[in-house]
């Protein structure tokens, strides 16, 4: 039962970790780049709903709204940070997203100051089925990244984008060639990265509802983690390697001697499983060309 | 080519191998002077150990992010290893001797500290740098969180665990002196080793990979030398700090810290060892003395203002779209119309044996480019659609540039 | 020939105004610009039968200045904290400025940032010893308190520190607290459970990479009584993900010690709400201060268990000094910084007046030109010789506020408060 209660926290936070993972996934497939300023969408996502909560009190509306709000600043900080360095080195494609990631950290300092805030989208109690007792939340957060994560795998198995997508990643220039626009592909790459990440940022906000303008960096690298242990440019090995490390969080957590060395031993089963399999779990082996 | 230029270049490149050591060695006596006269305030030597360890930092960082293109988002990682287990040295050495004022237990643990950090650099280099691509990044950050959480879960009496570990302080009047020492040290194997063969081979790695493995270099073997070497000296880094501290304590040497040597080593030029060291030295300024001035949004501004200039140089120095642009606006463009208008090739390609001129990415890019205009005229600047090909013709270019030299 | 006396703490102006008064024919005397208590000053006056006395009126530092250093986090995430005891102890100095000073000595303090980082103490302590500190409240925190203890004890600076609770900050002779020190909690809290809970399973939430929530655990659990039994949870990192698997080990204890701040607490409560029993206690040290207020959004009224904690600040007080204190604080820097460190570095200042003031008493000179190292030892033997202080912090019981008093090893004696932030099930109070 105990076994059980942590298994469905450890998928539901596995959950949100592979929504965000989902979004380094694809823009590493796609851009080539490792985007480290992916994580700061999350902490961007929740201050949007603070606001339009504070605003207009209804969590829907707020939800939407960051949504809408960090598609737009993801396809910003693209075309602003990342597309004029389309073709330079990747370090230097690296380090600016790690500065825009502190750029975002401390605008939202400026704006709404390092104190905590605390953000109650709203209290959906908990049910219990005999003696199982469970958070509705939880069930919510799970049931909806699934439909999430399928939904994306349909979109890009069966929608002429998402096979454009596929097309981009496998190589660019073939694409190219076969007339497809792969600044657009990019720019929509961007674009779902950053509505996963909000989404990812409401859930996780449930979870955690303190507001701080470090509250990405936890989950970004976490989630980065995870799709490195799934493997990086791989759609189903995000998925995987979220739920596969929100489950050792939780497992982990719920054993008081191992609990103080969680973020170690999970960054530790990171450079294990690099060592066995470079690519990740799931990740394909790709051939350099010359 | 001539006896005549290749001397006269010969003789240019000695003076520009030995500046930065005149510079820094003047520094040394100048600031040891003025602390034998007791003319030097508390608050200013305490910068200058602060300085002193944040340009070995750098300059040990630039070697990995400048020179081998990797990046490494855990050199504060190494540095806590350098700063607990060289310290753990010192506190012993301190008990044994009755005194944190000497000079061979300094030696002692900071070989003990370099040597431990070197060690992990070993262990996390290997697998990470047989592969290409961002992974000694992913590894380096995973390797930096481990270190602090396990020196955080360690027990009263070994390490301190939350509490920090207790490190005997060196005499404040004297550490900067032997952190100086240590740069001038840091300096003197970091550039002898980009000079030499090791080194050129580590350059030309960062500048195509797969051309210098063609052409029989040892890309892993290479790569971990330049790893390990950067971080042993991170871990002497570490042990200097121990010195400068009463206590090490883990948290200190997060992500953030890594971060902040990877923007001095930007800042710097990410090519540059004296840019890395003027960076060093004046983000350690800054970060000091504004502490004590800026307060609330003002101090958050710094931080904003850090990362703009951050974002703007990497952009600036690497977007394709902008390298007409900054070879007409350029100091050292600039110098050499003042100087010589046409510069001999065989002068460049002989300067290239000077550690600073080592070509960076950027300027084998540009290089590249301006024979590229020669040749044909230039193409359109690469939009990013075309840049597959681009690429392509700028690997072809570098390869034969290659086997010309 | 005319006799001016020039009164001037100035020296260039004093001497400045000497030659031309001289230039112009007056046998013009300065009085001495060392001179530190204005009863000299009178008797010197008198003695010296001037017949015109040209006294400055800026002469608010007539007997100079003595210089209060401090460090602390003004930036950050603890700033909260830094900028409470910068408040509270810069409306002391005023206080007493405004008052007469010291015997006519005002006082003046400085507060630099450190970030709640250590590496930044070398520096920050040398500036502030290079500009005149004479005596210090140390630091807000205990990790940077722990290098600062040591750059003191070089020097011999006295420092009496509001809030950095780690035991080991007074571990040289010039160094005390004013708080609780973090095992003493420990160890009060342990004894509040052996007496009330003994043979009952109590759960404990820690943060596992926090000295000061470390500290308190290892002596609470060394006071613990084996007739307890004990469940452990941790948790790490300034956000934390999800305190579910910790929530799911709690589950059954009725009773919660939380020696944590209360950012991550609030968090575990709302998190724990409907899981943790209605009628379970979380019990918790002076880091839950603040829980009401810290937490921007977080309503303690929807959390239906009781919140408490082992406090030496009444922070809701309605008669007291404590209250009369809240009511000036909030009045000029409003009720975000009133927490127990702003009410504790108020006091620090308040009782290093008085012992400066009993020493003076005593017979001992203590003037603007005093060092640092003569203060302190004039303060160790003050503090280390029963020095009883009644100020903000302790108990207020039966009409008057309680003394403290500190011992040799640097600890404070006061009466420690339980303080019930929120009753089990209590409801919002109407507005």
């Amino acid at each position: 039962m105990e076994f059980l209660h942590t298994l469905i926290n450890g998928l539901s936070l596995g959950g949100i970790y592979a929504l965000v993972a989902l979004g380094y996934t694809m823009v590493y497939g796609i851009a080539k780049m490792l985007n480290f300023a992916h994580g700061d969408i999350i902490m961007v996502s929740g201050y949007v709903i603070l606001v339009f909560l504070s605003m207009t009190g209804n969590p829907l509306l707020a939800i939407f709204a960051s949504i809408v709000f960090c598609i737009l600043l993801g396809v910003v900080i693209e075309k602003v940070a990342y597309k004029p360095l389309r073709g330079a080195s990747p370090l230097a494609v690296l380090i600016t997203a790690i500065g825009v990631s502190y750029l975002l950290q401390s605008l939202a300092q400026m704006i709404f100051g390092a104190d905590p805030k605390m953000i109650v989208i709203y209290d959906f109690g908990s049910v219990s089925i005999g003696a199982f007792s469970i958070e509705v939340k939880t069930l919510l957060t799970l049931f909806a990244s699934l439909v999430v994560m399928i939904s994306l795998t349909l979109f890009i198995k069966f929608s002429r984008t998402g096979r454009a997508m596929l097309a981009v990643s496998e190589d660019r220039g073939a694409a190219q060639l076969m007339g497809v626009s792969v600044n657009r592909i990019i720019t929509i790459t961007f674009a779902i990265g950053s509505a996963l990440a909000a989404l990812a940022g409401t859930f996780y906000l449930l979870k955690a509802p303190n507001m701080n303008p470090t509250f990405g960096s936890l989950p970004g690298i976490k989630a980065f983690t995870a799709a490195v242990i799934g493997g990086i440019g791989s759609v189903p090995g995000a998925m995987f390697g979220g739920l596969l490390l929100g489950i050792i969080e939780c497992l982990c957590n719920a054993v008081p001697v191992l609990s103080p060395y969680t973020d170690a031993i999970e960054f530790l089963i990171l450079i294990l499983i690099l060592l066995v399999k470079p690519t990740g779990i799931l990740g394909k082996k790709r051939r350099e060309k010359v | 080519m001539t006896r005549a230029t290749s001397t006269a270049a010969k003789r240019q490149i000695k003076w520009k191998y030995i500046a930065n050591y005149l510079v820094i060695g003047v520094l040394t006596l100048l600031f040891g002077g003025l602390s034998l006269a007791g003319q030097l305030g508390q608050s200013t030597v305490y910068l200058l150990e602060k300085m002193s360890i944040s340009v070995i930092l750098a300059v040990s960082l630039c070697l990995v992010v400048g020179f081998m293109g990797e990046l490494s988002l855990g050199h504060a990682g190494f540095m806590c290893v350098g700063a607990y287990l060289g310290g753990k040295v010192a506190a012993l050495l301190s008990d044994l001797l009755g005194s944190g004022n000497n000079v061979l237990a300094l030696l002692a643990s900071l070989l003990v500290g370099g040597l431990c950090a070197a060690v992990c650099g070993f262990l996390i280099g290997l697998p990470a740098l047989r592969l290409r691509g961002d992974y000694l990044a992913i590894v380096t950050l995973a390797f930096g969180e481990i270190v602090r959480v396990i020196f955080q879960n360690t027990s009263l009496e070994s390490f301190g665990g939350t509490l920090g570990m207790k490190t005997p302080r060196f005499n404040r009047n004297y550490l900067f002196l032997f952190g100086f020492l240590l740069v001038l040290a840091t300096l003197a194997v970091i550039q002898n080793f980009l000079r030499s063969k090791h080194g050129r081979a580590v350059t030309a790695i960062r500048d195509n990979e797969i051309a210098a493995r063609a052409t029989g270099i040892n890309v892993t073997k290479y790569k971990l030398i330049g790893f390990v070497l950067s971080a042993f000296f991170a871990g002497i880094a570490g042990v200097l700090y121990s010195y400068s501290n009463y206590q090490v304590e883990s948290s200190k040497f997060g992500y953030n810290y890594s971060i902040e040597i990877l923007v001095m080593v930007v800042l710097g030029g990410m090519g540059s060892i004296n840019g890395s060291i003027i960076a060093a030295v004046l983000i350690t300024y800054l970060n000091t003395r504004l502490a004590t001035v800026l307060t609330g949004n003002l101090a958050v501004l710094q931080n904003l203002v850090y990362a703009l200039v951050l974002v703007g140089i990497v952009i600036y120095n690497n977007a394709p779209a902008l390298k007409s642009f900054r070879e007409r606006v350029n100091l050292k463009a600039l110098l050499s119309k003042l100087k010589k208008p046409v510069q001999d090739p065989a002068v460049i390609r002989e300067d290239a044996a000077a550690w600073d001129r080592i070509p960076t990415k950027i300027d084998m890019d540009d290089l590249l480019t301006v024979e590229l205009q020669q040749k044909k005229a230039a193409p359109a600047d690469a939009d990013s659609d075309g840049e597959a090909n681009s690429d392509a013709a700028s690997d072809e270019t570098a390869d034969r540039k290659k086997d010309e030299t | 020939m005319r006799k001016i006396l020039i009164v001037e703490d100035d020296r260039a102006l004093a001497s400045e105004q000497r030659r031309l008064l001289q230039d112009a024919g007056y046998d013009a005397d300065v009085l001495n610009t060392g001179f530190s208590d204005p009863e000299r000053a009178a008797r010197t006056i008198a003695e010296a039968m001037p017949d015109l006395v040209l006294l400055d009126i800026g002469l608010a530092g007539g007997s100079g200045t003595l210089k209060i250093g401090a460090s602390g986090p003004l930036t950050g995430g603890a700033s909260v904290y830094g900028l409470a005891v910068q408040n509270a102890a810069q409306m002391a100095v005023d206080e007493i400025n405004e008052a007469g000073g010291l015997n006519g000595m005002q006082f003046e303090f400085s507060m630099l940032d450190d970030k709640n980082d250590a590496s930044t103490i070398a520096t920050n302590y040398a500036s502030l010893f290079e500009d005149g500190m004479q005596v210090s409240l140390g630091t807000v925190t205990s990790k940077p308190g722990l290098e600062f203890k040591n750059l003191s004890k070089e020097d011999n600076v006295f420092f009496l520190t509001p809030s950095a609770s780690a035991d080991a900050i007074p571990e040289f002779d010039n160094g005390y607290q004013l708080c609780f020190a973090d095992g003493n909690q420990g160890a009060a809290a342990a004894k509040y459970v052996n007496d009330n809970l003994a043979g009952n399973t109590i759960g404990v939430l820690y943060k596992s990479d926090d000295v000061y929530s470390t500290g308190i655990l290892n002596q609470f659990k060394d006071t613990l009584d084996d007739s307890v039994q004990l469940i452990e949870a941790s948790f790490m990192g300034e956000t934390v993900a999800s305190f579910d698997s910790q929530i799911n080990l709690l589950k059954g204890c009725k009773f919660i010690f939380m020696p944590i701040y209360y950012t991550p607490a609030s968090q575990f409560m709302v998190q724990a709400k409907n899981v943790i029993a209605p009628d379970a206690v979380y019990y918790g040290c002076d880091g839950l201060d603040g829980i009401e207020t810290g937490v921007e959004g977080f309503d303690i009224y929807t959390i239906p268990q009781e919140i408490s904690f082992l406090s030496h600040f009444n922070s809701k007080a309605t008669e007291g000094p404590a209250a009369d204190f809240i009511q000036k604080y909030v009045d000029k820097y409003g009720a975000e910084t009133l927490n127990q460190f702003g009410a504790a570095a108020y006091d620090c200042i308040y009782a290093l007046y008085g012992a400066m003031k009993q020493a003076i008493d005593n017979g001992k000179e203590i003037t603007a030109d005093t060092s640092a190292s003569d203060l302190c030892d004039i303060l160790k033997e003050i503090f280390n010789g029963g020095y009883s202080f009644t100020g903000v912090t302790g108990e207020y019981a039966n009409g008057a506020q309680t003394s403290m008093s500190w011992n040799a090893n640097g600890y404070v004696n006061k009466a420690a408060v339980k303080y019930i932030v929120k009753e089990a099930g209590a409801t919002a109070p109407a507005k």
